[in-house]
């Protein structure tokens, strides 16, 4: 198996905890709710709520003008709804941003191209369009893909997405 | 809510207002007013937002949270505001103290051939803003009126909304921010205007 049921968010967490990221801009997403509870309760990183996604990167860029170090947490739904932000301001901005997309609905049996439905199908084919690159968290083991994310967005000077391809827990 | 056309107030006459007035504050700026503010009044604290409709308010509340010692100015477009209107939600519920959101209400889409904004007339940005949860909100159709009360309003705990109604200057934009750029196949675009701006701005919050 190379895939887990499940994702624990103490350990998620923790592992963003470590990164150093200072602030979580957050748009709810049911696939991340167990994390975005924890995060909820966590004095740092700090909690921001946005009223939808293309705002949750505008903020996250701010926030980098201002010397902190923001992870956006959205849903798939929210990418597809964010793109003009995610290509004006974090890409051409040239943001060091990670993004962490929650893939609601996933069939962990399968790839993500592999299935019926677009939402999951097209988010990795929407972010290589926009040549940014991505990872997909599967288990606990993943989760130093957090570390990685944030070194590529600081080389790349640009967003680097974390596809959260099962639920927390 | 009565029809307040014609505005009284010129771009030029408020911008002057809020220059007098600035100090260390980072400016946010987009559409039709970026233009003139940025040719008379750019410092190392402006940040210039073209690309992106909307999206000047939430990008000036990040600054914000991040230092909460730096006042920010948002001069806003009432077209842009009306493409994030949601906006008003989450800043209002992240609640800066020092924040000032300005929106230039001419009334068209400037840049596009002078549509109407929609509603126009009949709506109220400040009103919005008020109903969303803004600590203070006005509404100015004269300049007396806004330079009288605006010493007033940045004593106000924010976030604090103003809404001006401006004449529609007919400028048509020429985005002089981002111009075209030709780049080799395979590379990356040169820094676009708000690239090449944050890292000034950055810089100037680390003095």
């Amino acid at each position: 198996m190379i895939y887990a049921e499940s994702i624990p968010a103490e350990p998620f967490l923790k592992a963003i905890q470590s990164v150093g990221f200072t602030d979580v801009v957050a748009v709810p997403d049911t696939h991340q709710r167990s994390l975005i509870d924890i995060l909820s309760k966590h004095e740092t990183p700090r909690f921001i709520q946005a009223a939808t996604e293309d705002e949750a990167i505008a903020i996250a860029a701010g926030l980098i003008v201002g010397g902190r170090i923001p992870l956006v947490q959205i849903q798939h739904a929210g990418l597809y709804a964010s793109v003009n932000h995610l290509r004006g301001i974090a890409e051409d901005g040239r943001f060091p941003m990670v993004l962490l997309i929650g893939l609601l609905s996933r069939d962990a049996e399968l790839l993500p191209h592999e299935h019926g439905g677009s939402m999951v199908r097209l988010a990795q084919p929407l972010l290589d369009t926009f040549d940014i690159p991505h990872y997909l968290m599967e288990k606990e083991d993943d989760l130093n893909f957090i570390e990685l994310a944030y070194q590529s967005a600081l080389e790349r000077e640009g967003p680097v997405a974390l596809l959260v391809g099962v639920a927390t827990s | 809510m009565s029809d307040t056309r014609p505005s009284k107030i010129s771009v030029d006459a408020a911008l002057n207002v809020l220059d007098k007035r600035r100090e260390d504050q980072v400016v946010v700026s987009t559409m039709t007013v970026m233009k003139p503010w940025r040719e008379e009044f750019e410092s190392d604290r402006d940040l210039f937002c073209v690309g992106f409709m909307g999206g000047a308010s939430t990008f000036g509340l990040g600054v914000q949270l991040a230092r909460p010692d730096v006042p920010v100015w948002i001069f806003d477009g009432d077209g842009s505001l009306a493409m994030q209107l949601g906006s008003l939600l989450t800043i209002a519920n992240a609640a800066p103290r020092k924040f000032l959101h300005i929106v230039f209400h001419n009334g068209i889409y400037a840049t596009s051939g002078a549509q109407p904004v929609l509603a126009e007339g009949r709506m109220s940005f400040a009103e919005m803003a008020k109903g969303a949860g803004y600590a203070e909100a006005v509404r100015f159709d004269d300049i007396e009126s806004f330079e009288l009360a605006l010493d007033d309003l940045l004593e106000v705990e924010g976030p604090v909304f103003v809404e001006l109604l401006t004449e529609p200057t007919g400028e048509s934009f020429k985005s002089p921010n981002n111009p075209p750029v030709v780049h080799p196949e395979g590379e990356r675009a040169l820094p676009s205007a708000l690239a090449s701006r944050w890292p000034i701005v950055n810089e100037s919050l680390q003095e």
